[in-house]
């Protein structure tokens, strides 16, 4: 899983019948500079991710990327390739 | 499979349900020349690696399949903690 902060919500009208019902993110993926600095900044290039979690914009996720990113839809057969597996409260980052 | 280096740990309260109970660390991968790479990632981890230990990651959602069952969404898990790492020039103790 990569860390990456919700920048907004996208709407699909019309989209593929596999979507339907579900919430899509756009995240900023977050780089160990700006994780370190807590910064509130991502730095990496931004994706769209499905989120079951309710995550709000501003808050920080951990999302799994790849065919793992569909287990959860198991056994349904789902175009997704990016999932909001956790929502962080807090990252304990050693020096 | 790759190499990183576990750089602390992850609290998360709001998670897949498959994920309770699961501890989570922050990761850096490594490339060759020991260099980490510029984001972080979030592993899986059941062995107990320690913050600044070297750790050999599976990108493989098998490990994570077996435990946790075949809805979850973890994929990244340690699968070994790395005692050395010999190469033909070196032979680096973690």
């Amino acid at each position: 899983m990569r860390l990456g902060i919700v920048r907004g919500h996208v709407i699909l009208n019309p989209a593929v019948p596999a979507y339907r019902g579900k919430t899509l993110v756009v995240l900023e993926p977050v780089t160990m500079e700006n994780l370190r600095a807590r910064n509130g900044l991502g730095g990496g290039k931004s994706l769209v991710a499905i989120d079951e979690l309710g995550a709000a914009k501003g808050q920080m996720v951990a999302f799994t990327e790849g065919r793992e990113a569909a287990n959860p839809f198991w056994p349904s057969a789902v175009p997704v390739d990016a999932y909001c597996s956790l929502i962080v409260d807090s990252i304990n980052v050693q020096s | 499979m790759f190499l990183a280096r576990i750089g602390g740990t992850v609290v998360a309260a709001v998670k897949h349900p498959t994920l309770g109970g699961c501890r989570f660390l922050l990761a850096q991968r490594l490339e060759a020349d020991g260099s980490a790479a510029v984001e972080p990632i979030v592993v899986v981890d059941w062995l107990g690696a320690a913050s600044g230990s070297t750790v050999m990651v599976s990108t493989d959602g098998d490990i994570a399949r077996t435990r946790l069952g075949n809805t979850t969404p973890a994929r990244m898990v340690v699968a070994g903690i790395v005692d050395s790492v010999q190469t033909p020039a070196t032979v680096r103790q973690e």
